[in-house]
């Protein structure tokens, strides 16, 4: 006992020094960041890229910030996958980092915003020191990419404010491994392919399945990179184009040339099986490219040379991507810009760093360390690029002999073409569920249906939050008013007024809470939910857009039915199995056996962990190549799988995912089922024991008396947990954000993870808000529901025992 | 006729609803139930069942703590091929990876734990103080509109809060609070219902002859609050203080609108930004479980230290009232 009170003194002892420590940790680092004394610039960089491209972009500014002793850089890589939502996040705080990663297709939006600082005036004081020579090394097309005119009609690239400095780009190329070719006798095709070649050599590669020295691996042939941008590339490469030269409305998917171009993909992805398809999460072709067991990788940009560099088991090179017919050859492009934020505070520094970046030296630090193809042709043609020290010698002339068949994307920049055409696209091409030209049709149908809706169609008039405020203020004013009549009617009785005052003080800090916390946000909540508004911008920019946010969700949205879908999946499944196993377990945990505290504590323990740390943990659970479920789950099927090798536990979160994926989410809930299991134990303890006896004298039995007696009293805690957990399995998100991040192809798009994504990641305030409301009136109905349908089955005499 | 309630910020997990039960009404002194009164007898066949159902149950239970700990201790290559058995000698056993996992290049543990705990911290004392406050007003003195607005606080509990969400975003940001931790901290000094729901309970139990005579006394209503009620009111702290703390470390949505910089995040945030660092060739989860194992270590901890107020926190408020 003693030992225990000193264990306890010893940890309170120590919470505190941990807290102690914090405050001082923490005030010391804000005392930093206030520091009146730094004199220094301080410049925020955002950039992306994985581990060597982030080793190389702290280099190059690592070496700026050394010959600049007068300027402090912040660097933020928020990764790829998150740099969109980082930077619309950083954007919309109002804290916009300085200078920016920025693709063109971001471009627009934000010029239209006029979130972008155009550097036209510097570029014009260089063109004049260097007698107008700055420009002349940069490739003119990339120049133009940058160049947007957002006031001409349509919008259009090539004119217009410049917004930022290119600082690489890349042609996609196939990567092929030299040896795989050697051992199948193909030729390295440096000099261009057909498609036709190409079918053949794969066919070629992966016959090389089972011979010597390829026992107990799995040899592809090769390895599509198929995101929207390199699907576009094979389909010029067949002479056709996703959309006609109308533009958006003009869509081409369904032409010839697209269909061809997808068979293939489809014949040797899914029929032949000579070209790799992982399904998953998190699974691309690059692991096994490295590994040696894919054949070539492509269409793909010169951003692999990094992760690439290392490998030492083979030789590996870069070739054409193959065409239908030589004159339909093509590239995608991928060019990335310096660009600057119309918020930043020293633009001048900001161009400084850009042109060093940008420029011979920076561009030149790059190349070596393998980046993309540098913006600058004396750079490109140089050794720097060509040649690149530590590289094995590789065919770098062909991103070059590339240029010139450079094609600009034609695909729409809405985030909603991007959602609808991957969301579908890989059904066929990569699930193999229906034919691409079924894809098409799908895709067709639904891109109409995003165009014709009733929230792109108008053009809305500003809301006209003077009018709307002032009516809402005089709404609650009349609320409060009759609240106040009604008080003033109540009789005062022996209530004397200090005390009334000194109530209504101790109760300030909720007042409060409430009114600018909970109903004032309601209110705007409310009001945002007949608006569209982007939040990157001042809420003077919405604009009002009656019932059309509702409009778009239930009829025009595909994805909010999916999350709807996936949600309710998700509660009908979670909520009686999490029940019923609490209930279980207190049962059990209420017999009176020796060592139950023990027991009760091993079951309880889980419930106190949640959120990252939990859905991290599970998410190796779950994994299927070495987490220990399905490792445990293996050696429980054994029996089974000798006689039938084809059963195997699900992957729960990788391909089979579309049906297995809620199910791991239950399971995972079900670990943190001591919650539930408390609550009802302490029902339980608390059914007197004389109803048990007087069950027994008249003869029931075990089951007769958890039916007749136990059940019925707690059956108000029974729909109690109903309720909470309906209204908390519509809230799931932490586990849902992190482990899967609503993949694979949607199947854990939650309802407040789509809401999240609009709000935070597309910045549709308004749309989200609608969302919000949904959810709120669904949730609402469904409680009313239980209630309803409780009233007689749940025995309130429980309660009052 | 029972009204429904659930602590704030839990409000993401189904399986941990906090296990308090409330149901409201005029409040009841909260009786403790005979201890076993209603435990049920079994025979020693039925025991035996119950010993391997139990049994095989707490293995299912304690595997996932088991792959944590284990994982964290092996190299990456055992990880990686699901060698899930334990280590077969002490020197197998690779500490190294704690430290490594905690350092600047993966999970960048101080500043992130000093963040949390200052916000943590913060969070509980503010929760304690407000509702505390709040359900002493509710409590102990009668004032016109009361009722009503007591039921509309209960009400509030159930208003999901993703409805809140963006206008809050939109109001802190409009006070330039974005990137602090003030739109974390401030809602906790405001009173949050769940909470001034117990306290409320527990203040109107406390019988009225004490403050009669403290007022006798002469003591003010402050002195009351101050010397009396906070005093007595040591259990329902206590869970207050356990579940605030549980909700705001665990925290992950909050944190993740609201703190952008590096230096400011929380450990959660950080965790999940650790997560995706990790791919391809650079994957090491053996150094991703290490992580989550510390992150929630001090949950655990807290668990076995206040072990009593876990149970107490049902017998007290809940159950039955």
């Amino acid at each position: 006992m003693t030992i225990a009170k000193a264990v306890r003194w010893l940890l309170a002892l120590a919470a505190g020094l941990v807290v102690v420590w914090a405050f001082f940790d923490v005030s010391v680092r804000l005392w930093r960041e206030y520091n009146p004394n730094d004199n220094r610039v301080h410049l925020t960089v955002l950039h992306w890229g994985d581990h060597t491209e982030d080793a190389i972009v702290k280099q190059l500014i690592d070496k700026y910030e050394q010959e600049h002793p007068d300027i402090a850089i912040e660097r933020i890589n928020p990764g790829s996958s998150d740099y969109d939502s980082k930077l619309k996040t950083m954007l919309a705080a109002g804290t916009p980092p300085d200078l920016f990663y920025l693709r063109t297709d971001a471009l627009p939006d934000l010029a239209e915003m006029n979130l972008l600082r155009p550097v036209d005036d510097f570029v014009a004081q260089e063109q004049q020191k260097s007698g107008g020579k700055f420009l002349d090394d940069y490739y003119s097309l990339l120049l133009d990419e940058y160049r947007y005119d957002a006031k001409a009609t349509p919008p259009s690239h090539g004119s217009g404010p410049l917004y930022g400095l290119p600082k690489d780009f890349t042609t996609a190329v196939f990567y092929v491994n030299v040896d795989l070719f050697n051992a199948a006798g193909i030729p390295v095709p440096y000099n261009g392919w057909t498609w036709d070649e190409f079918e053949q050599d794969m066919k070629k590669i992966t016959a090389l399945n089972g011979k010597p020295g390829y026992q107990g691996r799995k040899i592809y042939g090769g390895y599509f990179q198929l995101w929207g941008d390199t699907i576009e590339n094979l389909v010029w490469s067949y002479g056709g184009s996703l959309f006609g030269p109308a533009g958006i409305r003009d869509i081409r998917l369904d032409t010839p040339p697209v269909q061809q171009a997808l068979d293939m993909v489809y014949r040797l992805r899914i029929t032949d099986q000579t070209v790799y398809n992982p399904t998953g999460i998190a699974k691309e072709g690059g692991q096994e490219f490295v590994n040696g067991d894919i054949g070539c990788l492509g269409p793909i940009g010169r951003w692999q040379f990094p992760p690439f560099k290392e490998i030492k088991s083979f030789k590996w090179d870069v070739v054409p991507i193959p065409y239908k017919e030589k004159k339909y050859a093509a590239s995608a492009i991928f060019l990335t810009a310096w660009s600057m934020s119309m918020g930043t505070k020293h633009p001048r520094e900001c161009f400084e760093l850009m042109k060093f970046l940008c420029g011979k030296e920076g561009a030149g630090i790059q190349s070596r360390l393998g980046l993309s193809i540098p913006p600058l042709k004396s750079v490109a043609n140089g050794p720097a690029f060509l040649d690149p020290p530590g590289f094995p010698p590789v065919h770098n002339q062909v991103f070059l002999d590339a240029i010139p068949l450079m094609r600009i994307t034609q695909m729409p920049p809405q985030q909603e073409w991007s959602e609808i055409f991957n969301d579908h696209i890989t059904k066929s091409i990569a699930l193999g569920e229906e034919s691409p030209l079924q894809s098409c049709q799908t895709i067709k149908a639904l891109w109409f249906d995003e165009l014709n809706s009733p929230l792109r169609l108008h053009e809305w008039p500003p809301m006209n939050w003077r009018l709307v405020i002032g009516f809402t203020a005089a709404a609650l004013m009349a609320l409060l008013a009759l609240l106040w009549w009604r008080a003033r009617k109540e009789k005062l009785g022996f209530i004397d007024r200090s005390q009334e005052r000194a109530g209504w003080i101790f109760i300030v800090p909720w007042i409060i809470g409430f009114l600018a916390l909970t109903l004032g946000p309601m209110v705007l909540s409310f009001l945002l939910s007949f608006a569209q508004w982007s939040g990157l911008r001042t809420i003077g920019y919405a604009d009002s857009v009656g019932m059309a946010n509702y409009r778009q969700l239930l009829l025009h949205d595909p994805t909010f039915l999916k999350s709807l879908e996936v949600t309710f999946y998700y509660v009908v499944l979670a909520v009686p199995v999490v029940q019923i196993a609490a209930l279980a377990v207190a049962l059990l945990m209420n017999l009176r056996l020796r060592g139950i505290a023990l027991f009760r504590t091993i079951y309880f323990v889980p419930s106190v962990i949640s959120g990252a740390a939990l859905a991290l943990l599970w998410l190796q659970i779950f994994n299927n190549d070495y987490g220990i479920l399905n490792a445990v789950l293996r050696r429980l099927l054994h029996p089974i799988t000798m006689h039938y090798p084809a059963v195997a536990p699900p992957d729960w979160f990788g391909k089979d995912a579309t049906w297995w994926a809620i199910p791991g989410f239950v399971i995972m809930s079900l670990w943190g089922v001591g919650g539930g299991m408390i609550i009802y134990l302490a029902g339980l303890k608390g059914i007197p024991a004389s109803l048990y006896e007087a069950a027994t004298i008249d003869g029931a039995g075990m089951m007769r008396r958890l039916w007749n007696v136990t059940l019925p009293m707690l059956s108000p805690l029974i729909f109690y947990n109903v309720v909470m957990g309906i209204i908390g399995s519509f809230q799931v998100f932490t586990q849902a954000y992190i482990m899967t991040g609503a993949g694979p192809d949607n199947s854990t798009l939650f309802y407040v993870l789509n809401l999240y994504l609009n709000a935070f990641n597309y910045y549709k305030m308004g749309y989200a808000s609608a969302m919000a409301w949904v959810l709120f009136i669904i949730v609402l109905a469904l409680t009313i529901l239980v209630f309803r349908s409780s009233k007689n089955l749940v025995y309130y005499e429980g309660l009052k025992s | 006729m029972s009204t429904l309630s659930q602590p704030p910020q839990q409000a993401d997990n189904l399986a941990r609803p906090a296990p308090v039960v409330a149901a409201v009404g005029e409040a009841a002194l909260p009786r403790r139930p005979r201890r076993g009164a209603s435990v049920s007898r079994v025979s020693r066949q039925q025991s035996i069942i119950a010993y391997i159902i139990l049994g095989i149950g707490s293995l299912a239970f304690l595997i996932p703590f088991y792959f944590a700990a284990n994982g964290s201790l092996e190299s990456s290559v055992d990880v990686l091929a699901g060698r899930v058995s334990p280590p077969r000698s002490w020197h197998e056993i690779i500490w190294q990876n704690y430290p490594r996992s905690l350092d600047k290049e993966h999970l960048d543990f101080k500043p992130a734990f000093a963040n949390t705990v200052v916000i943590t911290t913060l969070c509980v004392v503010g929760q304690i103080i407000s509702c505390s406050l709040v359900g002493f007003g509710f409590a102990r003195f009668r004032f016109r509109g009361r009722a009503i607005l007591f039921m509309v606080m209960l009400s509030t509990m159930m208003l999901p809060g993703q409805v809140t969400m963006i206008p809050l975003f939109v109001l802190f940001r409009a006070l330039h609070m974005v990137d602090t931790f003030l739109p974390l901290i401030i809602p906790a000094w405001l009173a949050s219902p769940f909470f001034v729901f117990m306290f409320r309970q527990f203040f109107s139990q406390i019988p009225e002859e004490l403050i009669e005579a403290a007022r006798m006394d002469g003591a003010s209503n402050w002195r009351i609050y101050w010397q009396i009620m906070l005093p007595l009111s040591g259990p329902v702290i206590a869970i207050v203080a356990i579940y605030t703390f549980l909700g705001t470390w665990n925290d992950f949505l909050g944190p993740l609108i609201y703190l952008n910089g590096r230096e400011h995040r929380t450990l959660a945030i950080a965790l999940n930004a650790f997560k995706g660092s990790q791919y391809g060739g650079a994957a090491e989860p053996q150094l991703l479980l290490a992580a989550s194992v510390v992150c929630m270590l001090p949950c655990l901890i807290l668990f076995f230290a206040a072990q009593r107020y876990f149970v107490e926190s049902v017998a007290m408020t809940g159950g039955k009232s």
